[in-house]
Order: C-alpha cells, then sequence, then structure tokens
C-alpha cells in the first residue's frame, strides 16, 4: 500500500476546521465524570492537574503534527507501513484500529448508561445503542466532509452549556480551594493521568492529516481546539470543587451533569434533562470519527472498501452491548480503555515521533554523502 | 426503483422513527399521576418510619386537590411502595417540593433518607428540607381548605420568600448535603410548627453531623446569617440601656417621648454586609470574625438627635459593641454544641496544608478555638428623616 494518502480535491476540509474536530473529539463522555475522577488523586487541586494534563497534551500534538509534517501527506496507517514494514506495520495498524473500535464501543455504552440512569431507567441498552450506532453509520457513510461538519455542529450547538456550567458557581463555598498546591508532584501527576479518558481524541488528527487544505496551518488550529478544551475543562473541575463537598464529589458518578440540577429556568424545573439530551450531539462526533478513523483502517490496509469495515465494527460493538449490563463492568471496561488510550494517544505517538525523526535524519545525510561522493 | 444507497436512508430512517417514539418506557399521563409535592417522616416506634405524602391530583372534576397517604416502612422506597398501593395514581417524585422530618427522627439522625433523595434521579436538587416541631404528619394533614392551596406549594412558598427576604438561610437539598459532606460545616435547617392552623417558622435546627442537636431561635437568627451569607436586607432590633443615650436625646422644649418602654431599643435595616472569618494564629486557634456591614436607622423608641455626626458616630459604636458581644456569644453557643454552621473548620482547612484532617480530630480542635469579633457598622441613612 502507498504510505501517502492523496484525497480528491472535493474531499479536503479547511484546516481551521482542526479546531473544531479537536474540540468536539476530546469534549466528550469523560467530562461528564471528569472532575470526580481527578479529584480521587489530586484532591482540590485536582483543576491544576487538569491544566497540566491540558499543557502535555498540547506537547504530545506538537510530536504528532511534527511527525506528520515529516510525510509529504500521510495517516498513522502509513506511517506505521513506512517505518516497521509491512507485516510489524499492519500488525500495529490492527492493533490502533481495535483500540478505537474499544473507545467506540465505550463512549457509546457511557451515554447509554447516562441516559438510562438519569432519564429513561427501563430503557433497553440495545434499543439506544441501536438508534446511536445507526446515526453514526449514516454520518460515516457520507464520508470525511460529514463527519467534520458533525464535529462542526456539536461544537457550535453544545458550546453554551459551558456558560451554563458557571451558574453553580453561585452556590460554591471556595474555601475548598485553599490552600492551593497542597498536593505533591505525584499527585498532580497522578490527577493528570486519570484526565486521560476525558482528553482522548487528539490522536484522530493522525487519521484525518491527509485531508487537510492548508496543511501548514494545522499546528495552530490544533493547539487552539485543545486550547478551549483544556480551559472548559479545566473551569468545570474548579466549579466542581468549589459547588461539591469533599465527601459527596468523590461519590457522585457524573458531577458535571449533577451540578446541572441546580440550574433552573423559568417553566423548566429540571435542567439536567436537557444537557444528558444534549449530551447526545456532544458525544456523537466523537462516535463518528472513531468509527470513520477505524473502518478507514480497512480500506488502507484490505484494500477492501471502507464501509466493510463499517458494518463490522458497527456490528460488533452493537453485539458488545449485549454483554455489559452492571456497573462495576462498565467500570473496569472503561478503566482499561482508559488505560489504552494513555499508550495508545500519549505514549506511542511520542515515541513513533522520535523513531520517525531519527529515520528521515539518517535518510538526508546519506542522500547528502550520495551528492558529495 | 430506489438506489441502495437511498435504500439505506429509507431504512435508518423508518427504523429510528419506531424506536425513537416507543423507546421503552412507558408514557406517563399527566391525568393518572399523582405528584407527590411534599413527604413527612416520623419515627413510629424503633426501626420503623412513618412517611405521609401529599399528593397533588391533576383532574379538574375532583374538588379535593390533595390526597395525603400515610405509611409505615424501614426505607424510603417500601414506603413508596406502600403508598402507592394505596391510591389508584401513580405516584411521583419529580414535582416533590418540600421533606418534613420529625424533630425525634433529626435527633437520631437523617442522612439515610436524605441519601435516598440524593440517589434518585427524579428528585431535584432544589428540594427543600425542614424540620416539624412535633410531628410532620400534623403538618402534611393540615386542612387545607384554610390554607387554601396544595400543602407542598404552601410550605414551598413559606420557605422561599423567606429566603428571598433573606430571614432565612437557604435549606435545599444541595445545601444540606455540601455542609453535611463537607467535614468543617454543618447543616442548618428550619423548623416548621403549627399555629392556629397555618404552618410557621420557629427557628432554625442545628446539626451536628446528621443529628439535630441544638434550635435557634428567630431573633439570634440574624447574626447566623450575617456570618454565612452576604446579606442584603434584613433588619434588626438591639436593645440598649436608656441611660446611655442620655446626652443625645433630643427633648424640644420640654416634651418627652417614648416612655412605654425603659428600655432604648434601635431597629436597624441592613442595606449590604460583608463578613470575613481568617485563622489568625493557627497554634492558638484564633480566629478573626470581621463582618462589615452598611445599615440604616429605622426606628428608635426615643427620640435621638441624628442631625449631627458625633452622635451618629456614638451609635454607631453603641451597636458594633452589642453586635459584637451577640455574636461572640452565639460562637460560643455553637462552640458549646458542637455545631459549626458557618463553616469554621473549612476555614481552618484551606489555612493548614498537608493531609486534610478528619472530622472527629477537627471537633476535638474545635472546642478550643477562640474567636477575636469585629463589627464594623455605618450607617449611611436614617430614613426620611434626620
Amino acid at each position: 500500500m502507498k504510505v501517502n494518502l492523496h484525497p480528491k480535491e472535493g474531499l479536503l476540509f479547511n484546516a481551521f476546521m482542526l479546531a473544531f474536530i479537536i474540540n468536539s473529539v476530546q469534549v466528550g463522555v469523560g467530562l461528564a465524570g471528569l472532575p470526580r475522577v481527578v479529584y480521587l488523586e489530586a484532591k482540590h487541586d485536582a483543576w491544576i492537574s487538569v491544566f497540566l494534563a491540558g499543557i502535555i497534551v498540547s506537547v504530545v500534538l506538537v510530536f504528532m503534527i511534527q511527525m506528520l509534517k515529516q510525510y509529504d501527506s500521510a495517516d498513522l496507517y502509513g506511517i506505521h507501513v513506512d517505518i516497521f514494514g509491512k507485516w510489524a506495520g499492519h500488525s500495529l495498524n490492527v492493533l490502533y484500529m481495535i483500540y478505537m473500535t474499544s473507545t467506540f464501543f465505550i463512549i457509546l455504552m457511557n451515554y447509554v448508561e447516562i441516559v438510562q440512569v438519569w432519564i429513561f431507567p427501563t430503557l433497553p441498552t440495545w434499543q439506544l445503542s441501536l438508534v446511536l450506532i445507526l446515526l453514526v453509520i449514516y454520518a460515516v457513510y457520507g464520508g470525511i466532509r460529514v463527519v467534520v461538519g458533525v464535529a462542526f455542529l456539536s461544537v457550535v450547538g453544545t458550546i453554551w452549556l459551558a456558560v451554563v456550567i458557571f451558574v453553580p458557581l453561585q452556590y460554591g463555598d471556595f474555601t475548598h480551594l485553599f490552600p492551593i498546591m497542597n498536593a505533591n508532584a505525584k499527585q498532580l501527576l497522578m490527577g493528570a493521568h486519570s484526565t486521560t479518558l476525558s482528553m482522548l481524541g487528539f490522536e484522530i488528527i493522525m487519521f484525518v492529516y491527509p485531508f487537510v487544505k492548508e496543511k501548514q496551518k494545522a499546528m495552530f488550529f490544533v493547539q487552539m481546539g485543545n486550547l478551549v478544551t483544556t480551559i472548559i475543562f479545566t473551569f468545570a473541575t474548579l466549579i466542581s470543587i468549589v459547588f461539591f463537598a469533599s465527601n459527596s464529589l468523590e461519590k457522585t458518578i457524573w458531577p458535571v451533569l449533577s451540578m446541572f440540577k441546580i440550574v433552573r429556568l423559568p417553566n423548566l424545573e429540571r435542567f439536567e434533562f436537557i444537557a444528558v439530551s444534549f449530551w447526545m450531539l456532544i458525544i456523537l462526533p466523537n462516535m463518528c470519527f472513531y468509527l470513520w478513523a477505524a473502518s478507514k483502517g480497512f480500506s488502507r490496509i484490505l484494500r477492501r472498501k471502507q464501509k466493510w469495515g463499517v458494518w463490522i465494527i458497527a456490528i460488533a460493538a452493537f453485539a458488545g452491548s449485549f454483554f455489559i449490563k452492571s456497573r462495576y463492568q462498565m467500570n473496569t471496561m472503561t478503566d482499561m480503555v482508559a488505560k489504552l488510550g494513555f499508550y495508545f494517544a500519549f505514549c506511542y505517538p511520542v515515541l513513533l515521533a522520535m523513531i520517525v525523526f531519527i529515520k528521515k535524519w539518517y535518510k538526508r545525510r546519506e542522500s547528502k554523502h550520495a551528492e558529495t561522493s | 426503483m430506489l438506489k441502495r444507497r437511498n435504500w439505506l436512508k429509507l431504512v435508518i430512517g423508518v427504523t429510528s422513527f419506531f424506536l425513537l417514539t416507543s423507546c421503552g418506557t412507558e408514557p406517563k399521563q399527566l391525568e393518572r399521576l399523582g405528584l407527590i409535592t411534599a413527604i413527612g417522616f416520623d419515627l413510629k416506634k424503633e426501626n420503623q418510619i412513618k412517611g405521609t405524602v401529599a399528593v397533588s391530583k391533576f383532574d379538574p372534576m375532583a374538588k379535593v386537590m390533595t390526597n395525603v397517604i400515610s405509611a409505615d416502612a424501614n426505607t424510603l422506597q417500601t414506603l413508596r411502595a406502600e403508598e402507592n398501593l394505596a391510591t389508584d395514581q401513580r405516584l411521583e417524585m419529580g414535582q416533590l417540593r418540600c421533606v418534613i422530618y420529625s424533630e425525634e427522627l433529626a435527633e437520631k439522625g437523617i442522612i439515610q433518607l436524605v441519601n435516598a433523595l440524593n440517589r434518585d434521579p427524579t428528585v431535584g436538587n432544589m428540594v427543600y428540607l425542614t424540620i416539624a416541631e412535633k410531628d410532620a404528619f400534623s403538618i402534611i394533614s393540615m386542612d387545607e381548605k384554610k390554607i387554601k392551596v396544595n400543602i407542598g406549594t404552601y410550605l414551598y412558598n413559606l420557605i422561599r420568600q423567606n429566603v428571598e427576604r433573606e430571614l432565612l438561610i437557604s435549606p435545599t437539598l444541595h445545601e444540606f448535603n455540601h455542609k453535611f459532606f463537607d467535614y468543617g460545616q454543618d447543616p442548618v435547617l428550619p423548623i416548621l410548627k403549627v399555629k392556629k392552623d397555618k404552618v410557621a417558622i420557629s427557628g432554625v435546627a442545628l446539626f451536628n453531623d446528621d443529628k439535630m442537636v441544638a434550635t435557634l431561635n428567630n431573633d439570634k437568627l440574624f447574626y447566623l446569617k450575617l456570618l454565612t451569607d452576604e446579606y442584603r436586607t434584613g433588619s434588626k432590633e438591639l436593645e440598649f440601656n436608656r441611660d446611655e443615650f442620655k446626652n443625645i436625646m433630643n427633648i424640644q422644649g420640654g416634651q418627652s417621648y417614648g416612655e412605654i418602654y425603659n428600655k432604648l431599643f434601635i431597629s436597624i435595616d441592613n442595606l449590604r454586609s460583608h463578613s470575613k472569618i481568617d485563622l489568625v494564629n493557627k497554634k492558638n486557634l484564633v480566629f478573626k470574625v470581621q463582618v462589615k456591614m452598611d445599615s440604616r436607622l429605622l426606628e428608635t423608641t426615643n427620640y435621638l438627635d441624628l442631625s449631627k455626626p458625633a452622635n451618629m458616630k456614638f451609635i454607631e459604636k453603641k451597636i458594633n459593641k452589642e453586635m459584637e458581644s451577640q455574636i461572640k456569644k452565639l460562637l460560643l453557643f455553637f462552640q458549646e454544641k458542637q455545631v459549626d454552621p458557618i463553616g469554621i473548620g473549612n476555614e481552618y482547612m484551606a489555612h493548614v496544608r498537608g493531609k486534610p484532617i478528619s472530622q472527629n480530630k477537627w471537633k476535638e480542635l474545635y472546642k478550643n478555638a477562640k474567636f477575636d469579633v469585629q463589627v464594623k457598622n455605618t450607617l449611611t441613612k436614617t430614613g426620611t428623616m434626620d
């Protein structure tokens, strides 16, 4: 297969859409529970941890973009083959596809669980997951430009929820924040580590990169997307800390949704119902991008049509939804994917970037030698 | 013939349509629902709780709007099931406005019943929690013809308008949780009392953990509110010895005024206030309580000469001193009862680095805390007269 992917002109999208893509893929189902998981590690300095995690993501993004810039127009599937050869490269590609499929699955299951707990306790899992999966398939069938459109709509349609999150602030107790920097470095890093699930999604850049029109502008917009995410996450965590008492934050599964309970509008007593429903719009681009990127592997590796991949992954995820029933199964699954994500999205790309730099540097030197001799 | 692509769209569209309309949940028709607007809990005997609910009906034909159902059980869920068996309507908690715990129950601890509300996603966060002076049953089963509205709505309005007038600390479920789960703060709930076929607020209950340990009368509530929230309204009557004010009393042409009382009362109206608690000495646990307020003098029982700045300063000083002593008394009372509704513990923990201390440890420390109270009251206005 070819290392570089040269899509048709009509399939390309503008670089500034990357900001929306990165932001919409990062903000997802993880945010609902983010403040609590970080609080468990870093206590009332959790917001510092979240901010730290945002900085780490931005560094990882620098590595990713620099690595992609070494090639003309390649995605991760191509780079793997270029670096590791056909067999090893393809096995890594398959691993990545499995990882993205399981992330897709986890996002789906987490959202279904939220809906079941908050709105429809008797709703069977398969019904909602079927509707969501069909919707996502429909979007992915439209191709990358439709998926990017979904991301754009998702951000534009839900950014106002970030403003609503400031309403609970008036019920906050700011003494909870002090003393600042009480957690030691290890706790802060552990806290940053536990943001993984929420921060995940930026690795999608390694798959959509060939479709960006002005590739030299990619870095700026990717960083902008991550910046907005970091700000939203940090504020959500900060407000949760002042809003909840220590003990209750540790016990609340979805602090961000619980905070919406306090919002009251005339004629609308229970704002969280709106928030939970809108959450679907938030997770939709996540699912679309993971399904798209994972199914892209089928066309890249096996040279089959991408839609086969879409159906195989969708059916696998749908079948998987029958096996997860209880909260603790969800927890173990989610933790597992978060762990996978830590290696696949944070550690491995940096390592790969290093290898690519070394290889390219070596090649340049060789060609220089060839010229001079 | 349709193309394959269009077929797919059609199939997806039709399936989504059917799935989304049914969605596996039963429809809830308003007429068949009984909306619980208030719940009361009493301790029946050991290991048994009596729950009473006020249910609002939506049937326009029915004359009686509210239905009171009572049942005995150990947990809230069983209570609801029992109550559901006693009515033709499907009971729903979504419109719950007010929960009443009897004093007897509150003295034994209510967190089990509060947590049952927390866990239930249909219950909102702004439900008011209250304490009944005697039993909750007699409040819920009050004669509705006399109060004209549903008892749940009545209680909700009763509390809300007092919270809005800032006569009461907001007792929502959220605030209770927040203060209960915080190590360094204890919850406060209002006490309801039946008074001539009406329900009134007779004071507040102070909690140590989830147990009610003391009560505070309405007149002391001002100071508690002053220390916990930023005031915007609220008024207070202060008592002084009349002799102390002899120099500034305005006696016009030998007329004498206001001999009804042998004391002097000054009523001030708070415009804005700001209180700050600071840990000034970590070792000896000295807290500096600073209250700054702007107020307006509205009523004096004797005619005082308010036109001279020096006189105003004199009154301000007197008021400051009186308030300081009252606040100090209140703080010592809290300390004695081992309750911390102001959140002094939070203030302490915000200043201490390292591992957070446990609740028990804080309560030990709290016994030895000392307070230095400073009130700075500025009389900005004196109404329409000097």
